[in-house]
């Protein structure tokens, strides 16, 4: 009898421990903060369970545009890791008070290949009131291994906040990378087919692409749901003449009206989707082989 | 035994003057140098505690104890100014993470600190009432400070209380205060903390303009070099940062160059800060790293000295006072001849007029060492600010 109630009392005590074990590695996670959605699906993908990844940017805003207020930024100082695009896409940096050891600015890496864009147009958004894109082009992912490399930032920064996990970051890592180096290869090998293949953008945020994939892109201004007035149509025209695109890069599919509009000019309307923002549905590795699978049929037209 | 006391009771509320006065010279003479050595002690915890967090500064070179005062204990003195590069110099060698303080501006009497919010980790600093710094041109107040100042969060205070001396003219900003830090028993009490960027913006790196509304125009050709005018009519510049004019909040020029006081360098472990202070040995740089403890330790030594000083001229004082009261007993047993011939006809032994003069001398003992005791226990709450005010400034 003794010996069976020491037994249960030991038990007792090892559930204890366990249950309070299990307690302090939950609370043990990470806290993650993510300025755009690719640096949060990166995140999620090389931290696993270990961490709770957030973006800021409610789901409706583009994050490029979209500041802070004092409260969403009370929530960002409570991160463990606040990982920022750079490249100055987190505009509202400067107006913010945030602790500088947990940023991670994941394009640092490559500074000095950062795209300028001058003389860059003023124009509205609707409601968000007007912007322009003069400065550095931001959408640094849809370079895809430009994107590696903010992989590999992301997984240093979790590495030297929970060395314990280097491992299976490492690993993560790795799969990750292939899975990009999967959508380089692919978006390499049906662009080499028609190299300088004429193709319009709606909007100027492709320069990253265009440049890593060799695109003959040229780029409008327009929004997905607007119809643009009648002299960016003059001016469509006359670009058409001397750059004869038959295919429309859109963020978003856009208006009915405007695509057919479009068509009767011959030009396709084909939806390569930055993903700055987390998909109602699917993942940045899903949206990005759509992108590249809606790309394709320009190149092979 | 009882009756001794009871007459010598008797006795010194007869002689009330006299008693009072031997009680205010005995008790004050042992205050001075118990009061001397809290004080004293006071400083000693409160700058080696302050100085053991900070493992290692790099500031200008010049006088590191003028570094460590500024930058620790944010000495009125102030620090020349570095550059923020050396900040990102520090985390770039990824041996230590680097904690930029800027404290050159006061306001109305406190000093303004500019830093990361990394600081308030580090110094575990949390908010009492409120909330941490968010936006530019907010600011925390030192538990001190907000007393002091009688503010508390959602009030404002005006960042210049005009440095009449800065030809650079700075203006003021209004600072919007979004909390209360928790008493921390440190520097830091005395503080108003804004983020670095903020103290940027009072320094007037960084400023706000009106701008006036172009029209939002859209060009004819979006492909043409046509570029939309930002009239920045008037150069009218805001005290005031606002949720409507945030937005034109911008730096000029590059933020690696603007100013710092210092830079705490927190290193991972032992061989980084060794390997982290080689990079400063060069004699030719225009920056030092200095141990803080080290230079406390110096501070103290010499504080120390001058606190043995005291020691030795009370002990001197102490001696001459004993002689003095000696003399006033020994003056008044004379002035007492009749009484104590009168204690000797009553049939007293010789042996009770002592006792009763030690029971007197007992009881003035027992008087002074209360007032002793009174006057340390009033003074021992401002030990710490004694401290600061005369070790510090
Ligand atoms: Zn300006």
């Amino acid at each position: 009898m003794p010996t069976f109630r020491l037994l249960s009392f030991v038990i007792a005590l090892l559930a204890t421990a366990s249950a309070w074990g299990a307690s302090a590695v939950s609370e043990h996670q990470l806290k993650i903060v993510a300025s755009n959605y690719p640096l949060a699906y990166f995140a999620e993908r090389l931290a696993g369970s270990s961490a709770t990844v957030t973006s800021p940017a409610p789901a409706d805003a583009d994050p490029a545009y979209w500041r802070p207020d004092a409260k969403a930024v009370g929530a960002m100082q409570k991160a463990d890791l606040i990982l920022l695009n750079g490249a100055d896409y987190e505009k509202w940096l400067a107006h913010v008070t945030l602790p500088r050891l947990k940023r991670v600015d994941t394009s640092a890496g490559f500074r000095d290949r950062f795209i300028r864009i001058e003389n860059a147009v003023v124009h509205s958004h609707g409601p968000a009131g007007q912007h322009s894109h003069e400065g550095i082009a931001f959408t640094t992912w849809l370079d895809f291994d430009q994107a590696a490399q903010q992989a590999e930032a992301v997984a240093k920064a979790l590495i030297a906040k929970r060395p314990e996990l280097k491992t299976t970051v490492l690993d993560a890592l790795k799969t990750l990378q292939a899975d990009l180096a999967g959508l380089d290869g692919e978006l390499k090998r049906i662009t080499a087919a028609r190299p300088g293949l004429p193709l319009m953008a709606s909007h100027p945020v492709y320069q990253y692409l265009a440049r890593r994939y060799g695109l003959n892109l040229k780029s409008v201004h327009w929004e997905p749901g607007e119809m643009p007035p009648a002299n960016e149509w003059t001016g469509l025209d006359k670009t058409l003449a001397q750059h004869p695109a038959k295919t429309m890069l859109w963020e978003g599919p856009p208006a009915a009206a405007v695509a057919d509009k479009l068509s009767t000019k011959g030009i396709a309307s084909v939806v390569f989707d930055p993903c700055a923002n987390r998909p109602e549905s699917g993942d940045f590795l899903v949206i990005m082989k759509r992108n590249i699978e809606n790309l394709k049929a320009s190149f092979q037209r | 035994m009882r009756h001794d006391f009871y007459l010598a009771w008797r006795y010194l509320r007869h002689h009330r003057m006299r008693t009072l006065i031997l009680v205010l010279c005995l008790s004050l003479i042992a205050a001075l140098p118990m009061g001397l050595h809290r004080v004293l002690d006071a400083g000693e915890y409160w700058m080696t505690r302050r100085a053991e967090a900070t493992p290692l500064l790099v500031g200008a070179r010049g006088s590191s104890v003028d570094l460590t005062l500024g930058a620790l204990y944010f000495s009125e003195a102030g620090v020349p100014a570095i550059r923020m590069q050396e900040a990102d110099r520090i985390a770039a060698t990824g041996w230590a993470d680097p904690l930029p303080i800027y404290a050159r501006y006061r306001v109305q009497g406190r000093p303004l600190i500019g830093v990361t919010l990394d600081y308030f980790d580090f110094r575990g600093l949390v908010p009492a009432q409120g909330e941490l710094p968010a936006i530019l041109g907010d600011c925390i107040l030192g538990a001190d400070a907000a007393e002091r100042l009688g503010l508390g969060p959602g009030d404002t205070l005006a960042s210049s209380s005009g440095n009449a001396f800065d030809l650079a003219g700075t203006y003021p900003l209004k600072l919007h205060v979004s909390g209360v830090l928790a008493k921390a028993h440190s520097p830091d009490d005395h503080a108003v903390f804004v983020d670095l960027q903020t103290a940027w913006v009072i320094e007037g790196l960084g400023h706000g303009h009106a701008e006036t509304q172009a029209a939002p125009t859209q060009p004819d050709s979006p492909f043409g070099a046509a570029t939309v005018g930002r009239a920045d009519a008037e150069l009218l510049t805001y005290t005031e940062i606002t949720p409507e004019n945030l937005g034109s909040f911008h730096f000029h020029g590059d933020p690696a160059t603007y100013p710092i006081s210092a830079v705490i360098a927190l290193p991972h472990d032992a061989r980084s800060a060794t390997l982290l202070r080689g990079r400063y040995l060069d004699d030719k740089s225009a920056t030092e790293i200095v141990r803080p403890l080290d230079v406390t330790r110096g501070l103290l030594q010499n504080i120390f000295r001058v606190g043995a000083l005291f020691d030795g001229i009370l002990l001197l004082v102490g001696g001459i006072a004993f002689l003095l009261v000696a003399l006033v007993f020994a003056l008044s047993l004379r002035l007492r001849q009749r009484e104590i011939e009168t204690i000797y006809l009553l049939g007293c032994a010789r042996l009770a007029v002592l006792r009763l003069l030690l029971a007197e001398i007992l009881l003035i003992a027992l008087f002074a060492g209360a007032v002793c005791t009174a006057v340390l226990a009033a003074a021992a709450p401002h030990a710490s600010n004694l401290a600061r005010h005369f070790i510090l400034s």
